[in-house]
């Protein structure tokens, strides 16, 4: 096989990141070796005969993983577990309406930072963590506060998914046209779409593909090419205005470089666009199209694509599931047993492979086999997911941002009377202390 | 509830009408419109019998693949194959059918006892007012409420929570319906069997329910299928034994786009069963010309 | 005829002596009703004037008055979102109420196809509206959707129906049409049966023409059932969320956001119960406005006749 240049840049890159993260391991806390793994099981309290409820998201992936595992667990723990499943906007209702009203139906919640003004209400984890000397396999960046959750400082979620805002592209593509994806900037980025739509006039092929039409997403875009803040020097959303209206106006300039009607198009249909070898590049959630994309049946471009860098200023975000204790729950042992037996890095690698659920784990990034088999995905995604960052904004607050933003593409107002809009409604909420927190942690914050 | 065939009016009202050529431009006119409407209908509805059918990775195509030439049913066993499809199958079958049974004969017999209690109007009004107003608060506000009253009763997953619930939003309406078909009935009827010495359940059984079956039929039809698909209210109090159908269709809807295959195979399954019962209770709705009879 | 409807006096002294069978008779639906249901509308009278957001404080945290109100009816958004229902509904329920009521008149009949045509046009009421937002969702992409494929056959170029936030507000009328306007005409097929022949066959033998008769005999004896039906599909369709919400996600922007979009945010996004609480008393102080004036259109007619 004669290796490309482009393959060879991508096999060096990956390196430098099995390094990186080779090296965040040996630098981690040595601390915990005190307490072998093994003796930390013995002195957990025997769970045999609790009853927990564990709930996911109805997804066909984590329920599904979560199903698989209960068997198991069941027979070694002698615990007996009840999973429940919603679909999302369900499961955040039945999760706030049963954490606020202390009914106490759930041992083990799934959720992430969208659930934020209920965190007061999780359990912390942290004596957990240090008794069972868990964490350190996590990739670092997942384990820090942001993807996992924390409330006044203390842990309280467990990643057990993580997907990071990402860009991939079609090699074949690229090739032709002549362009490489190294870029790290907009700019950048901005620059190989122009090539690629001059080289690309007069075909079916469109430089670029996002799904415009899911209406909530198109502000992960903005994320990456703003690098203001979010929260300001009151602890109240705001943003810093001309960096907002640059990064807005960058943003509407891809509309250019789409396939027509794409304001219209939903996870499903943007997908397919790139599935089906009509997009050069594609911005989104590569979870959701890495199992497709590797699989003939499904997918036109099997082995003709790759990850890419995310670019800067700004920051990929993040999605992470964490996996919480309810205080109201009468088994936290029981469900922190659950908790280590769904997290870990056999799970995490095994469940990435089998349902597509993005591994939080170093090894799964790491294990030799896998990188040469995807050696087009992992080095990019584990960098990507390194540096990603978890959006401090309730839903309200989202909300707000990309129904203006929404109004913005429409052409119905300006990016500056787009932020005047966001701002009016901004002032009527209030931050949650932990997204106040979540977003100093990550310098989300006005200096 | 059949009427006595005795009762059956002429088999169609037959008119003469001069004019040969226009009356052919009126029939075909009336099929045209009819075909079309029936194509509306039927194009998406086919369309998702076919998504359900369609591999994934023909799903979004550009043109759209309108006859697959590959075909799987792997979204039907994906469906049938988990056991708590069946359970939900269940569950939504005693929802709506005990919702609808509870429906029809509680409102049949209010809409009658306010139709024949000879309230003054502006009483009458007031408690139809009471209902509807009930009927159409948000039920986004009430479900919190809601789901802390069934906690207190311990009824919180259970189909019975779903029931009541649904019970608040049908009876109301079908009530409303039944009033206004009983208040257009003729008094004489009734009044000559109250001469023959029928009793009140009996003048209702025998005499006004026959002839007010139509109105019976599109309220049980109304009411089945409203209870059968209903989301809100299912998925507040129903967590995990008591969840129906609709919740599972939504639960295709997913943070990573929507699961097509097998949610067209569980609106297929979903639809079968409503066919049936539509098509059982479709002719009643003919039934009710023995009115025009009797008056004659 | 109506709901104002009296039977004379004469006929009331005849009926009297049965009223504890009647009153046995309502008595049921008005305990599931009032009873049952009462309590959560009770309370959310109650919420409408607290100052209480769940996540918060698990109990309310002070009396507002008219607080609440005041602030979501200055809300711009919520006057966006009414706006938006406006205009969405009133499109909406009168293409259902002629299309319904013309269809229910051209299918009635006692023949095999007829009876096939009535089922087939009450099909859509079976589609879970989660289900059915979806498949429209799926339909009317501008690219890969079934519907710009068919008009493309006819030489039309499809809009980008979603994409665009004037035809994302025709789409979504679009799908109530084809959802409820089944429900027009099954109400009104079950009102057409109920019509003696013989006043046809009498107006006929007039030499009125069918079409004359339907105007003249049908629509004033179906009258009331017509503003029952017209005023049920108004509150429904104001209500209605799952389709949108599958549809459209309210978008693009504020396109299709909608009171009932917003009320949902408000209570079960933000879980500010008093906001939603308020919202929606706001809400039935319309809908209450609205089923008055039909019932004083009742009455009036009724007298006037």
């Amino acid at each position: 096989m004669q290796l490309s240049r482009s393959t060879i840049m991508r096999l060096l890159a990956g390196a430098v990141v099995v390094a990186m993260l080779a090296g965040c391991a040996a630098v981690a806390p040595a601390a915990p070796a005190a307490a072998p793994a093994s003796e930390g099981a013995a002195a957990a309290p025997s769970v045999e005969g609790a009853e927990i409820t564990v709930d996911y998201m109805q997804s066909g992936t984590y329920d599904k993983a979560a199903e698989a595992l209960k068997a198991d667990f069941e027979s070694k723990t002698g615990a007996k577990v009840e999973i429940v499943t919603a679909p999302w906007d369900v499961l955040n209702q039945n999760n706030i309406t049963d954490l606020t009203t202390g009914t106490g139906a759930y041992d083990v919640m799934s959720g992430e930072f969208w659930i934020a003004t209920v965190f007061d209400k999780m359990l912390p984890l942290d004596d957990y963590v240090t008794r069972d000397n868990y964490g350190s396999e996590f990739i670092d960046g997942i384990w820090a506060p942001g993807p996992s959750n924390f409330y006044d400082g203390k842990r309280i979620g467990v990643p057990y998914s993580a997907d990071a805002y990402g860009i991939w592209y079609n090699t074949e593509v690229f090739e032709q046209c002549g362009v490489e994806a190294n870029w790290e900037t907009w700019d950048e980025y901005i620059a190989v779409l122009d090539t690629l739509k001059t080289c690309l006039e007069g075909t079916d092929v469109a430089p670029m593909v996002h799904y415009f039409g899911q209406i909530e997403q198109p502000a992960a875009i903005f994320l990456g090419m703003y690098d203001g803040y979010l929260v300001d020097k009151d602890g109240k959303y705001g943003l810093d205005r001309e960096k907002a209206v640059a990064a807005l106006n960058k943003m509407q300039s891809l509309l250019d470089y789409n396939p027509e009607g794409v304001l219209g198009f939903d996870f499903n249909a943007g997908n397919a666009v790139f599935l089906n070898g009509k997009a050069a590049t594609m911005v989104g959630w590569p979870s959701f199209i890495r199992a497709d994309a590797d699989n003939a049946e499904k997918s036109q471009v099997v082995g003709k694509w790759a990850m890419a860098n995310f670019p800067g200023p700004g920051f990929p975000m993040v999605s992470a599931w964490n996996m919480f204790i309810s205080k109201d729950s009468a088994n936290p042992d029981a469900a922190w047993e659950w908790i280590k037996a769904y997290a870990n890095p056999e799970n995490g690698t095994k469940w990435m492979a089998e349902y597509g659920i993005g591994s939080p784990f170093k090894a799964t990034y790491q294990d030799p086999a896998l990188l040469e088999q995807f050696a087009h995905f992992y080095p990019a995604q584990a960098a990507n997911l390194n540096k990603a960052k978890s959006l401090p904004w309730t839903f309200a607050a989202f909300e707000a941002f990309f129904r203006n933003e929404g109004d913005f593409h429409q052409g119905k107002v300006t990016a500056e009377e787009m932020l005047d809009n966001v701002q009016k409604e901004w002032d009527e909420i209030e931050v949650p202390g932990a997204l106040v927190q979540l977003a100093e942690l990550q310098g989300l914050t006005q200096k | 509830m059949a009427p006595s065939s005795t009762l059956k009016s002429p088999a169609s009202g037959k008119v003469k009408r001069s004019g040969h050529s226009r009356k052919l431009f009126l029939k075909i006119l009336r099929v045209l419109v009819l075909t079309i409407a029936c194509l509306a209908v039927l194009i998406p509805l086919a369309y998702l019998v076919i998504n359900s059918l369609k591999l994934q990775a023909d799903m979004y195509t550009t043109p759209p693949i309108i006859i697959p030439r590959r075909i799987t049913f792997e979204h039907f066993q994906t469906a049938f194959g988990n056991p708590k499809t069946l359970r939900y199958l269940s569950n939504s079958l005693i929802v709506a059918s005990v919702t609808t049974a509870v429906t029809v004969i509680v409102s049949t017999l209010c809409a009658y006892g306010l139709a024949r209690l000879g309230l003054r109007a502006r009483w009458l009004a007031l408690i139809i007012f009471v209902f509807l107003f009930i009927r159409f608060y948000p039920r986004i506000t009430t479900v919190i409420p809601y789901f802390l009253v069934m906690r207190d009763f311990s009824l919180l997953d259970t189909v019975w929570a779903i029931i009541i619930g649904h019970l608040g939003i049908t009876i109301p309406f079908v009530t409303w319906l039944m009033l206004i078909v009983f208040q257009d009935l003729p008094r004489e009827v009734e009044e000559a069997a109250m001469v023959d010495g029928a009793g009140p359940l009996q003048r209702f059984w025998r005499v006004a329910l026959p002839m007010a079956a139509p109105g019976v039929a599109s309220a049980a039809i109304l009411t089945a299928f409203l209870s059968w698909n209903e989301f809100l209210i299912a998925s507040s109090v129903a967590k995990r034994q008591a969840q129906t159908l609709s919740i599972a269709v939504a639960g295709f809807v997913t943070d990573k786009g929507i699961q097509w295959g097998p949610m067209a195979a569980t609106a297929v399954i979903m639809i079968v069963p409503m066919i049936l019962f539509a098509l059982f209770v479709q002719r009643y709705l003919v039934r009710g010309i023995t009115l025009g009879a009797v008056k004659g | 005829m109506t709901v104002a409807n009296q039977p004379a006096p004469r006929h009331r002294r005849k009926w009297v002596h049965d009223w504890p069978w009647m009153v046995a008779f309502v008595v049921p639906a008005l305990f599931i009703v009032v009873i049952v249901q009462g309590y959560p509308l009770l309370f959310s009278a109650y919420l409408s004037t607290q100052d209480w957001i769940l996540t918060n404080s698990p109990s309310s945290e002070g009396f507002v008055g008219f607080g609440n109100f005041v602030k979501v009816a200055q809300n711009e958004v919520f006057q966006r979102a009414v706006r938006n229902s406006i205009i969405i509904t009133g499109s909406a329920i009168v293409v259902e109420m002629l299309l319904g009521t013309g269809l229910a008149y051209l299918a009635s009949g006692s023949s095999w196809p007829m009876r096939i045509v009535r089922t087939i046009l009450i099909l859509p009421l079976v589609i879970a509206p989660v289900a059915a937002g979806t498949l429209w969702r799926m339909m009317l992409n501008s690219q890969m959707g079934l519907t710009n494929y068919l008009l493309s056959f006819v030489g039309v170029k499809g809009p980008d129906w979603l994409g665009n936030a004037d035809w994302a507000v025709v789409s979504v009328i679009i799908v109530d049409v084809w959802m409820a306007t089944p429900f027009v005409f099954l109400v009104v097929s079950a009102g057409l049966t109920g019509i003696p022949f013989e006043l046809h066959e009498s107006a006929s033998l007039d030499g009125a023409t069918r079409w004359q008769s339907f105007l003249r005999i049908d629509i004033p004896l179906l009258a009331p059932l017509l503003l029952l039906t017209l005023i049920f599909r108004m509150l429904e369709s104001l209500l209605s969320l799952d389709s949108i919400y599958t549809l459209t996600l309210g978008g693009p922007g504020y396109a299709t956001f909608t009171m009932t979009y917003y009320i949902y945010t408000l209570g079960l996004r933000s879980f500010n119960l008093g906001l939603a609480a308020a919202a929606s008393w706001l809400f039935m102080a319309f809908a209450a406005a609205a089923l008055g004036f039909v019932f004083w259109l009742q009455q009036r007619w009724q007298t006037s006749q």
